[in-house]
């Protein structure tokens, strides 16, 4: 079947017929979808298995290394990697530029708010209402993206962006208003642990940690079925993808919810480490960030979100490591926004898949497995 | 009435602002089909240059002590917003030369990450360098507090009506150089087929080069008369740009003219909708044009005068 001409996006044609794709948009299968590392040789094969053993192995003794307020910080930012994971589904998986991701997280975290203060939720409960509401907000939200596409839909999100924290503040009785608000149900050890109060960051950490590997798994399992190469396909070609019918709602509204979903989550996460939400934590740069953590990380790829927020992690501290070390008492930067967007821009020059492709093509020479193309 | 008339007034001025940021989208959306997200924050830049010309002489107040060298600061008003527009028109031109113009045929995604790269570093750049202190951009017009023309009753300031007459001579100014000038025959010719412009010998990406500098400088025209009014400030244009966006797709983003009538439609609605609908308070006016803007994207994609695309499948 002949491809239709895409008038909005003419390179893909260009790209589709001759060299090999770069651009992870093009890409139809991929170890990291389809999850088969099975092209690679043992050796391979144990060194990928020994890399994600070794981050499980350093999250579980995290706590053990670093002081409760450097843990609070380092968690609240591993929390985002699930933000990250839903530009990584929206954006990178069913093509739906979103610039506006901070929105959703600060969505959850209010949510997550209400759902333990007014609604007394138990926390796990909690998290899953606020699971659920965000994906339902980024279900209807998506459903205008059938007619809204590509960069007008950037456009769309960023305006969401840049309205939330306003809009935020007009519901104080949620939200606190112009000061924010603190969450008064916190999390606290459970009385079978045996466990003092002290210990209680330790306890939100392991929480939030599992929440997020459990949600990277259903991630992932999602992106490799049906709903994922509908996606995909929806991505590539709306047109070819209605013809094999697939529904179009279903897939964009859908994937925009599950990212929404995600986002959201994390929003959630943080209000569990840092019972205390106000709209300030969630304004436009947030989102920026989000994507640029994305893009860097390698937006077609589910293990980018994982380098993404590595991202996140690394370029605060590396800033103040070397504010320290020029002697003053803040970071090198005022405001280290500024590698994230200075990143962008010279990813988009170097290589457009961000750090996941990357590490996939040197894998690729090393292992030499041609075969995966 | 007379309310209703200073409402008026308020936001006519308002709407000149986001129209001149506007068409400067426009313009390069026509040629090029690229939604410049960084054209707020280019703006800002450029005003922040000018601003280096008419700060007090204090480093403290001026941010930077850069040009403290330069002989009788401040300079006049105008002069100081002539080196703003000349400095976005120059900043314009290097943007589309090393970033842009590299990234042609690429796909929509990277011409995202780009502009919104280029948002996030000149913003932080702002901010390490001025810091987050609102200062004043001086206004060219009378701005004392009997400057004013009463009629009926509403204040109809000179700043408002020097405001509306530069924008006006600026867009004039652009309709002369795209109509009666050979560079802006050649940049009429690219946007309507640029591949039949080419071949006839349009040299197409100095061209474009051209239209970027001409859209940069529109747009730091607008960020320094808006900086007389609300305080300069490195986000001052952030959400002048959603605004700007929000004008540009009501009146159709390939329509110079839908540019203007939307920047007039928006800027009445953000200064008459928060003083009649109670819901809304003044600082929730960004959202009365975004839901506009998403209506019409959703309704008429093509905006008021925007031209049906026919695109074949």
């Amino acid at each position: 079947m002949t491809a239709p001409s895409n008038a909005e996006r003419p390179s893909r044609d260009d790209a589709s017929q001759g060299q090999l794709p770069l651009d992870p948009l093009e890409q139809d299968d991929h170890p990291a979808l389809t999850g088969s590392h099975r092209n690679w040789p043992a050796w391979g094969r144990w060194l990928f298995a020994g890399a994600l053993i070794a981050v499980a192995a350093l999250l579980v003794v995290l706590p053990a290394l670093v002081d409760s307020l450097a843990l609070r910080r380092y968690a609240s930012l591993i929390v985002l990697s699930l933000g990250v994971l839903g530009i990584v589904v929206a954006t990178g998986h069913a093509g739906l530029i979103s610039l506006g991701h901070g929105a959703f997280v600060g969505l959850g975290a209010f949510a997550m708010g209400w759902f333990l203060d007014s609604r007394g939720l138990p926390f796990i409960l909690a998290v899953v209402a606020t699971f659920c509401f965000c994906a339902v907000v980024g279900f209807l939200l998506g459903i205008p993206a059938l007619r809204i596409k590509g960069i007008y839909l950037a456009l769309v999100t960023l305006g969401i962006a840049v309205v939330f924290p306003s809009l935020a503040k007009r519901f104080p009785s949620i939200t606190g208003g112009t000061t924010g608000r603190p969450v008064e149900t916190t999390m606290e050890p459970p009385s079978w642990t045996g466990l003092g109060p002290e210990h209680a960051v330790t306890v939100r950490y392991y929480f939030c940690v599992a929440v997020c590997i459990l949600l990277f798994i259903g991630t992932r399992n999602v992106l490799i079925g049906r709903m994922g190469r509908a996606m995909q396909a929806v991505r590539d070609d709306e047109a070819a993808a209605a013809t094999f019918g697939v529904n179009l709602i279903r897939v964009k509204a859908g994937a925009f919810g599950l990212s929404a979903g995600l986002a959201g989550t994390a929003g959630a996460l943080q209000a569990v480490l840092f019972p205390f939400v106000s709209h300030q934590q969630f304004d436009v740069f947030l989102s920026f960030r989000l994507y640029a953590a994305a893009v860097l990380g390698g937006v077609g790829y589910l293990i980018g979100a994982v380098y993404g927020v590595l991202a996140l992690i690394l370029v605060p501290s590396l800033n103040d490591a070397m504010g320290s070390a020029f002697g003053a008492d803040e970071g090198l930067l005022k405001n280290d926004v500024i590698v994230f967007g200075i990143g962008l821009i010279a990813l988009t020059f170097i290589s457009s898949d961000g750090a996941a492709g990357l590490t996939r093509r040197l894998s690729q020479r090393f292992f030499g497995s041609e075969e995966l193309q | 009435m007379d309310l209703l008339l200073q409402r008026v007034f308020d936001g006519l001025f308002n709407g000149a602002i986001y129209a001149s940021l506007a068409i400067a989208i426009v313009v390069i959306y026509r040629a090029t089909g690229i939604l410049n997200f960084a054209q707020g924050e280019m703006a800002t830049l450029s005003a922040y240059t000018g601003y280096l010309f008419v700060a007090p002489a204090s480093p403290a107040l001026a941010g930077v002590g850069l040009i403290s060298f330069l002989p009788g600061l401040p300079w006049p008003v105008p002069v100081a917003m002539a080196v703003a527009v000349a400095f976005g028109c120059a900043m314009g031109a290097l943007v589309e030369r090393l970033l842009i113009r590299p990234m042609e045929g690429g796909s929509e995604l990277s011409v995202v990450n780009i502009s919104i790269g280029l948002l996030i570093v000149i913003n932080a750049t702002m901010a390490e360098l001025w810091g987050t202190i609102a200062r004043r951009f001086p206004s060219p017009f009378p701005e004392e507090s009997d400057d004013f023309l009463a009629v009926f009753g509403a204040r109809l300031r000179y700043q408002s009506v020097g405001v509306w007459l530069t924008v006006l001579v600026a867009l004039g100014l652009l309709g002369l150089f795209l109509h009666r000038s050979k560079i802006g025959l050649a940049f009429r010719g690219i946007t309507s087929n640029r591949s039949s412009a080419q071949l006839c010998g349009v040299r197409v990406g100095r061209v474009l080069m051209i239209g970027w500098a001409v859209a940069a400088g529109l747009g730091a025209l607008a960020a320094a008369l808006s900086s007389g009014v609300v305080f300069l400030e490195p986000s001052l244009m952030i959400r002048v740009l959603i605004y700007a966006f929000a004008a540009a797709t009501i009146g159709g983003l390939d329509s110079p003219l839908g540019a203007v009538v939307g920047g007039i439609i928006v800027g009445l609605t953000q200064s008459l909708i928060p003083g009649y609908i109670g819901f809304v308070p003044t600082e929730l006016s960004l959202l009365p044009p975004l839901i506009a803007m998403f209506i019409v994207l959703l309704v008429k994609p093509t905006g008021l005068f925007g031209t049906t695309l026919v695109e074949r499948v």
